[in-house]
């Protein structure tokens, strides 16, 4: 060990020198690699082994926390036969699919206003974004309180009298997607603010000379500028959403047809402790965030390519 | 010259973090010879507001401490959620870890502890603290036939009501209903409030309904389901009318104990059906419309005789690999046993004790006096491996029909075959 440090150090001098001369080590390619061989091995060890290592645990069989065998794709067939794995992944899409939009469209007006220059500016940014650095445990217990009948702010506020929110199908599943627009429509905003400002002024104003309107300015110029950002910020908040779980088990702990995948694998992992059937349940909500994430990516990819293309041009 | 001994220390240190993380032990864990009898710190893994410095189980640690000072006992603090306490303990059990030498063990996790192999058999010294111990805490420290814990304290549901709209607490649903209705009509508030949202408070209400007409889960010794499905059915069924006719205040199935305390104490309902903590809470509050104007009674039951509550509480187990378990096993009897270590509980920390005995002398107390009178008849909840299981299952069944999305008949039958599936 003590000699091949050295060694390896004056192997990297030459080749780290523009002309390559032969035969005296490791390209700079290579050694490239090697240095980052150690933090792509710290990646993998910590990123990469508890994904393989609950695909593993998902192939036995658990009684509890004791191991009783080989299972092999058992608890995945269980899984995909339990009613319950499909009413959580039917909640988990409405609920991403609802509270993505209501963001997305709430975050854009924000962007928007946020993009002018008017007086109070930045105090408006400023207070756009305080739900977002509330810790979502906090949110939640704080919308529960706003929802519940006991103290039923909301309902003080609105006089609704005892109109119970969160104890009953439906109401129950809006309140949760609310509070979650709540909290991170300034997300959104945030990201499309920061690509709304890369869009150069001209392009606008040139717009405005050729008589375009203010809505055909948005959907001609703006939007279509801003896709790189949207996309970004939809891939961010579709893989949060889809993971959902401190707003579901604060505000209903699942009650009223609210229990989320993420809700689903806590109780097989914790309260009814069965590793082999939760890391199942985990790896199927892997595979699913994974897969949409993808997509995304891959649109995002294109898009950048198109982008690239342009520039060059 | 400096490079070996470099190796040599980060060698050293490498191998002690291996030894910090073995479990300590014998490999075959948990044979009786583990206890050496001698001197050594005893570690008691407990959770709780009782548990932090000031709380009630530490001064029980410091009386302890005085009377042997060669085992002092430690308090490790666990987290306040149940869910969160067990979790702590089973990481620790699961590597067969000698780190916590007594356990605080919620009075439903006995058969899991006990059937994982965790726990060191009690049988040794089961007639010192059957003889001590009020029944039903007593019945929920044994699995298989077996004593497994020490009882330590004990919890039952307790029926408060305004007297000021309450001549005579009622002794049936039926009537706490009719009373819960019109008098809650008139003053314009709720009627009964306890814990009906989906988590195990939904399940220990259910159960005093279901028990109170009558109903049984398993035999003693767990090997049979006695559960019937026309009084499960009944129980259900008043639930559900109570929710739909206005007997229960708006709310009801949302709230946890917290919520329920809240909106009595808000002088929001009439009833409600909730732990002894409470008391003092209102007593304290005195702005509360309810303070001066409550006193508690009995859960009703259907037919108006007697009375039955859910057991709560934690009892104190010792753990198989601990180093020292014969001195463990010497603390968890003493807590079970000590006059004036259990009277503590009660006088300092208004925690009910487990002791028959000290009931007597508790009878100023309203509340303890009272919990003297509910504690012979109240039960556990079996205290059986898969009781999370079961929990989670017959909440999934129950709640729904109850709050009018289910079928009552289905949601019974339902229930009978989590159960049968449980033992089977």
């Amino acid at each position: 060990m003590t000699q091949t440090r050295p060694a390896a150090a004056g192997e990297a001098r030459p080749a780290a020198r523009p002309p390559r001369q032969r035969g005296s080590g490791l390209s700079e390619r290579a050694l490239a690699r090697v240095f980052v061989a150690p933090s792509l091995a710290l990646m993998a060890l910590v990123a990469l082994f508890p994904v393989l290592y609950a695909i593993v645990l998902s192939l036995f069989e658990y009684t509890r926390r004791q191991r009783e065998g080989f299972a092999g794709l058992g608890n995945y067939t269980e899984a995909l036969g339990d009613d319950r794995f499909w009413s959580a992944l039917w909640f988990t899409l409405v609920f991403t699919v609802t509270s993505v939009a209501a963001e997305f469209l709430i975050g854009l007006g924000f962007a928007l206003l946020m993009n002018q220059t008017f007086r109070g500016r930045g105090l408006t940014r400023a207070a756009i974004l305080i739900p977002w650095v509330i810790p979502t445990v906090i949110a939640a217990q704080m919308w529960f309180f706003m929802f519940n009948v006991t103290p039923g702010f909301i309902n003080t506020l609105f006089g609704l009298g005892d109109f119970n929110w969160l104890g009953q199908p439906g109401w129950a599943t809006f309140a949760i997607v609310f509070a979650d627009v709540w909290k991170t429509a300034p997300f959104v905003a945030l990201l499309l603010l920061a690509g709304l400002q890369t869009i150069p002024a001209e392009m606008t104003e040139s717009a405005m000379v050729d008589g375009a309107g203010r809505w055909q300015r948005l959907w001609y110029i703006t939007l279509p500028l801003l896709r790189p950002a949207i996309l970004v910020a939809l891939l961010f908040r579709t893989v949060d959403a889809l993971r959902v779980y401190d707003l579901v088990a604060v505000m209903t702990g699942g009650a009223f047809d609210t229990e989320s995948l993420s809700v689903l694998v806590q109780q097989y992992v914790v309260r009814t402790p069965d590793p082999g059937f939760g890391s199942a349940l985990s790896t199927l909500t892997f595979i699913l965030i994974l897969g949409i994430g993808l997509l995304f990516v891959r649109a995002l990819g294109r898009d950048i390519a198109i982008g690239r293309g342009e520039e060059a041009r | 010259m400096r490079k070996p001994t470099r190796w040599l220390m980060a060698g050293g240190a490498f191998a002690l973090i291996m030894a910090a993380c073995t479990p300590g032990g014998d490999d075959d864990g948990g044979d009786g010879d583990g206890g050496t009898g001698g001197g050594g710190e005893l570690v008691w893994a407990i959770g709780g507001a009782e548990a932090q410095p000031g709380g009630v189980h530490q001064q029980v640690a410091e009386l302890w401490n005085e009377e042997n000072p060669d085992n002092p006992v430690r308090i490790e603090l666990l987290p306040e959620a149940a869910d969160q306490q067990r979790e702590q303990q089973a990481l620790e059990l699961q590597s067969e870890g000698s780190t916590f030498d007594v356990l605080g063990m919620d009075v439903i996790w006995t058969g899991e502890y006990a059937e994982n192999g965790w726990l060191e058999s009690l049988e040794d010294v089961r007639g010192e603290i059957e003889d001590a111990s009020i029944p039903g805490a007593f019945e929920s420290a044994t699995w298989g036939g077996e004593l497994w814990a020490a009882p330590y304290n004990t919890n039952a549901g307790l029926l408060y009501y305004r007297t000021d709209l309450v001549d005579t607490p009622p002794t049936t649903w039926d009537q706490l209903c009719q009373t819960a209705t019109t008098a809650g009509a008139g003053a314009g508030i709720g009627g009964l409030i306890g814990q009906g949202a989906q988590y195990e408070g939904f399940v220990v209400n259910w159960l005093e309904y279901y028990w109170s007409a009558g109903g049984e889960l398993f035999n003693e010794d767990q090997s049979e389901v006695l559960f019937d499905t026309d009084i499960a059915a009944q129980a259900t069924q008043f639930m559900a009318d109570a929710i739909s006719g206005g007997c229960y205040a708006p709310g009801y199935n949302t709230a946890q104990e917290e919520e329920a305390r809240n909106e009595f104490q808000q002088g929001n309902t009439v009833f409600m059906r909730n732990w002894p903590y409470v008391y003092s809470l209102i007593e304290e509050d005195t702005a509360s419309p309810a303070n001066g104007n409550f006193a508690i009674a009995p859960l009703p039951t259907f037919e108006g005789d007697g009375t039955i509550s859910a057991l709560g509480g934690f009892n104190n187990a010792v753990s198989a690999f601990s180093d020292n378990i014969d001195a463990a096993k010497d603390f968890v009897v003493w807590a079970a046993t000590n006059e004036e270590a259990q009277t503590m509980l009660a006088t300092e920390g208004s925690v009910p004790p487990t002791m028959a005995s000290v009931y007597d002398q508790l009878a100023d107390d309203p509340v303890m006096s009272l919990l003297g009178q509910i504690l012979p008849d109240a039960k556990p909840r079996p205290p059986a491996p898969s009781w999370n299981e079961i929990s989670v299952e017959m909440q999934r069944a129950l709640f729904p029909a109850v709050n009018g999305q289910g079928d009552v008949q289905e949601a019974v039958e339902q229930v009978r075959t989590v159960l049968e599936d449980a033992i089977g």
